[in-house]
């Protein structure tokens, strides 16, 4: 179709104004949406009315609007823009307790790294006092089970020294060596001879003390002190009417060096 | 006469579709002086022009939910209420009988009293004035009347393409005079 013969045969403006027939209306309605220049012609001459309108405008005594809104129960607020300032202020609402929200994580971010350092930092601290503590308890423990071997080897002994058939033969030091003490059980069963060197000067290199059963004067060998901590078990001996110890050269003698002898005691 | 703009016409749609009491306030503030000229171009009387802007904007603040923009402006629409309510006014029972006596009692007098604007000079009825006989008589008729163009047909008579024609060319002329 010819829009521009349409635009201009006068049914624009009897639509605008509102006299074209309901024929003509619908006509225009449909065109006006599949030609854009028709709908533009609408425009333009809607707003030359407008236009028009509003350079012949004739003031309104006020008292018309009072009565208007009056009659429809209406209060508007003088000052419209209060919609507008609410809006920019329930916005900086918002974006302050966004800030406050970020601000909280920061802070809470901070704290929780130092809390990260400190713990960490004890953690090594406790894991080096940890290491310590294991080392002494290894240490306890070993020094733990060397007493408890020694307890239980003197309990041995002990009861092994208190035993009934036991003779307790203290042997006193000879003149010259009267700080020397020595003492001797000799379990009369089974002939066991145990020493307990109380006091005793400690044996120079290359010599070792021995111990003498005297028997009718003859001297006969009940062992050479090992280098026991408590009570040594020396040889048996079948029959004594004292004991003696000499120090003699390491190995021990078939003879005692009477010269070197040190404590005696007679049964 | 415009203020300031704050809305834009579809904001101040929108808002009169959500009954928003500060954009009705606003719409009248903007355009009641404008809207006012259709009215005063069909009425003469003060008093009776004024009820006729307010029965107007009680049918815009009514009706706005009806308003279309995809069939035309907002001013276009609210013209439209404003001439339907005049010429309603105009046809109304009460009107034509004071209007006959005022016409009786004052038919050699001058028509323009202290207290009334010469309609003439006012709206378009300013431009319609000036147009050749055939075409005033028509648009008078139709647009002021509110005659539909089968009424003016059969009114004077004039066959209905006629009538169509007429008014058409009429109405391309008072656009003209108008523009100027």
């Amino acid at each position: 179709m010819d829009t521009r013969e349409y635009i201009q045969s006068g049914i624009i403006e009897s639509y605008v104004l509102g006299l074209a027939d309901a024929q003509e209306a619908a006509e225009l309605e449909r065109l006006r949406t599949l030609h854009p220049e028709i709908e533009a012609a609408i425009q333009t001459f809607e707003k030359e009315l407008e236009a028009a309108a509003f350079a012949n405008a004739v003031p309104v005594d006020s008292h018309v609007k009072a009565d208007l809104f009056k009659e429809l129960e209406l209060a508007p607020q003088e000052q419209p823009s209060i919609p507008t300032t609410l809006r920019p202020e329930s916005k900086t609402n918002k974006t302050s307790f966004l800030k406050y929200l970020a601000a909280a994580a920061v802070l809470l971010f901070v704290v929780s790294a130092a809390m990260n350092v400190y713990i960490y930092s004890r953690y090594k601290t406790v894991q080096r006092e940890n290491v310590q503590l294991a080392l002494q308890r290894d240490q306890l423990f070993a020094d733990n089970s060397k007493t408890q071997t020694k307890f239980n080897e003197l309990d041995e002994r002990l009861r092994l020294i208190a035993g009934p058939d036991i003779i307790k033969i203290p042997l006193a030091g000879v003149p010259g060596k009267e700080n020397s003490q020595a003492i001797v059980f000799w379990n009369k069963s089974n002939k066991d001879v145990y020493l307990l060197a109380s006091s005793l000067p400690k044996a120079p290199k290359g010599k070792q003390y021995q111990l003498w059963a005297l028997m009718d004067g003859q001297p006969i060998d009940a062992g050479v002190l090992q280098d026991c901590t408590t009570v040594c078990k020396l040889k048996n001996i079948a029959n004594a009417q004292a004991f003696a110890i000499t120090l003699e050269n390491e190995g021990g003698s078939p003879t005692p060096n009477l010269e070197q002898l040190f404590v005696m005691g007679k049964i | 006469m415009k203020a300031i703009q704050k809305y834009t016409e579809q904001e101040l749609v929108a808002l009169l579709k959500e009954r928003d009491a500060n954009a009705f306030s606003y719409l009248y503030d903007n355009y009641a002086a404008a809207l006012n000229s259709i009215v005063r171009s069909f009425i003469q009387d003060d008093q009776l022009a004024d009820c006729v802007l307010q029965d107007s904007f009680v049918k815009i603040w009514k009706q706005a939910s009806t308003f279309d923009s995809v069939k035309g402006r907002l001013f276009t629409w609210m013209s439209s209420i404003v001439r339907n309510t005049a010429i309603d006014t105009l046809r109304s029972k009460d009107w034509k009988n004071s209007r006959q006596n005022v016409e009786l009692d004052d038919r050699n007098s001058d028509m323009v009293a202290d207290n009334t604007l010469n309609i003439d000079a006012i709206g378009l009825r300013k431009f319609v004035g000036g147009l050749k006989e055939e075409y005033k008589t028509v648009v008078e008729m139709c647009y002021f009347d509110g005659l539909s163009q089968n009424d003016i047909a059969q009114t004077t008579g004039m066959p209905l393409g006629t009538v169509k024609t007429r008014l058409r060319k009429a109405l391309i002329e008072l656009r003209s005079r108008i523009k100027r």
